[in-house]
C-alpha cells in the first residue's frame, strides 16, 4: 500500500529545539548517526552506520542538503550502495516541522528510489493474480495464432 | 480459471543469440550476487523504463526494443540483466520470446523500504526519549 516511508512524531518541545537535533552534527549523532552535516544547501555529507549486506548497503549514506528553511523544513538526498562509493539506491529524506501550542509535530518522508518503482511494486502485489491470468490468456491465444499479441 | 504451469521449455535457437539461457537451478546458488543485481537493475533508468512497460503488459523482446533508441544487443543485454535479477521471466510462446514481469526482483526493493521504515521508527523514538530526558533535566 505504501509507496514511501512516512512517520509523524510529536515532541513536546519548541521547533527550535527539534531543529537543533536535526541540524547540529553532535546532536544528530546522539540519536541518529555519526555524520559531517552542515546546514547549508549543497553541502555533501555522509552518515555512518552498520552495513546490511543483503540490502547491498555498506553502512555509508551519501547525502547532499537539497533544501533548508530554518525551523520549518530540511531536505537531503539519501543514497546507499554496496561499497566503493557505488550508488544503487537514490532516495530523498524530507523533514517538516509544524510548531503547535504544546510542542512540535515532526513529519518525516523518505521517498525511496523513484515513485514509479514503488507504484509498480505495490500494484504487483495487488495485481499479481490478474497478471497470471493475463499470461495464461496469452499462452492460450498463442496456441493457434502466431500473430503478435500487442 | 485454468491453472497453467509456466513452461520453462526453450525452443532450440540458433547461435548468436545473446539471450539468457534457462538456468533456474544456478540462480538459487548465487543468492548474494543476485541481490546486488536487484538494486543495480533499478539504478539504471532504461531498465526502469523496461519494467514500467512490462508492468503494463508482457512484450516480446522485439516489441520491447521498439520502445528504445538503443541497439538490439544493448536491449538484449538489459533483458538478460532483468532476467538474472529475477525481475522478469522469458518465455517462448509460439515463435516469439516474451518478457513477463516477475515479483522476485521487487521483493528486494521492498526489503530495503521495510528496513529503513523500521530504522526511522526506531530513531525517532530514540529522539523522543532524548528530548524527554533533556526536559526533565532542565525542570
Amino acid at each position: 500500500m505504501e509507496k514511501q516511508i512516512m512517520h509523524t512524531f510529536f515532541y513536546p518541545h519548541p521547533a527550535t529545539t527539534v531543529w537543533d537535533y536535526l541540524t547540529r552534527p553532535e546532536l544528530m549523532a546522539e540519536w541518529l548517526m555519526k555524520n559531517d552535516f552542515e546546514p547549508t544547501v549543497g553541502h555533501a555529507f555522509t552518515f555512518r552506520t552498520s552495513p546490511v549486506e543483503k540490502l547491498a548497503f555498506d553502512g555509508i549514506i551519501y547525502c547532499t542538503v537539497l533544501d533548508l528553511v530554518p525551523y520549518k523544513k530540511l531536505v537531503y538526498s539519501w543514497k546507499t550502495g554496496p561499497g566503493d562509493g557505488k550508488i544503487v539506491i537514490d532516495s530523498i529524506v524530507t523533514w517538516t516541522l509544524h510548531e503547535k501550542q504544546q510542542g512540535t509535530e515532526l513529519l518525516l518522508e523518505h521517498t525511496g528510489i523513484k515513485e514509479a518503482d514503488f507504484d509498480m511494486y505495490t500494484s504487483l502485489n495487488a495485481g499479481w493474480q490478474k497478471n497470471i491470468k493475463k499470461i495464461n490468456e496469452l499462452i492460450n491465444t498463442s496456441k493457434n495464432a502466431q500473430t503478435k499479441t500487442e | 480459471m485454468p491453472k497453467q504451469k509456466l513452461s520453462k521449455s526453450s525452443s532450440a535457437r540458433g547461435g548468436g543469440s545473446s539471450l539468457p539461457q534457462r538456468r533456474e537451478e544456478k540462480k538459487q546458488s548465487v543468492g548474494k550476487v543476485q541481490i546486488m543485481d536487484a538494486f543495480q537493475v533499478i539504478a539504471v533508468p532504461g531498465r526502469r523504463q523496461m519494467l514500467a512497460l512490462l508492468y503494463k503488459k508482457s512484450l516480446t523482446i522485439n516489441a520491447l526494443a521498439e520502445n528504445f533508441d538503443m541497439s538490439r544487443p544493448a536491449v538484449s543485454k538489459h533483458v538478460k540483466i532483468l532476467y538474472s535479477a529475477g525481475f522478469i521471466s522469458i518465455q517462448d510462446i509460439g515463435r516469439e520470446r516474451h518478457c513477463i514481469l516477475r515479483q522476485d526482483g521487487f521483493r528486494q526493493l521492498q526489503e530495503w523500504i521495510n528496513y529503513f521504515d523500521g530504522f526511522w521508527q526506531n530513531k525517532l523514538g530514540k529522539l523522543e526519549k532524548l528530548l524527554n530526558e533533556k526536559k526533565s533535566a532542565n525542570n
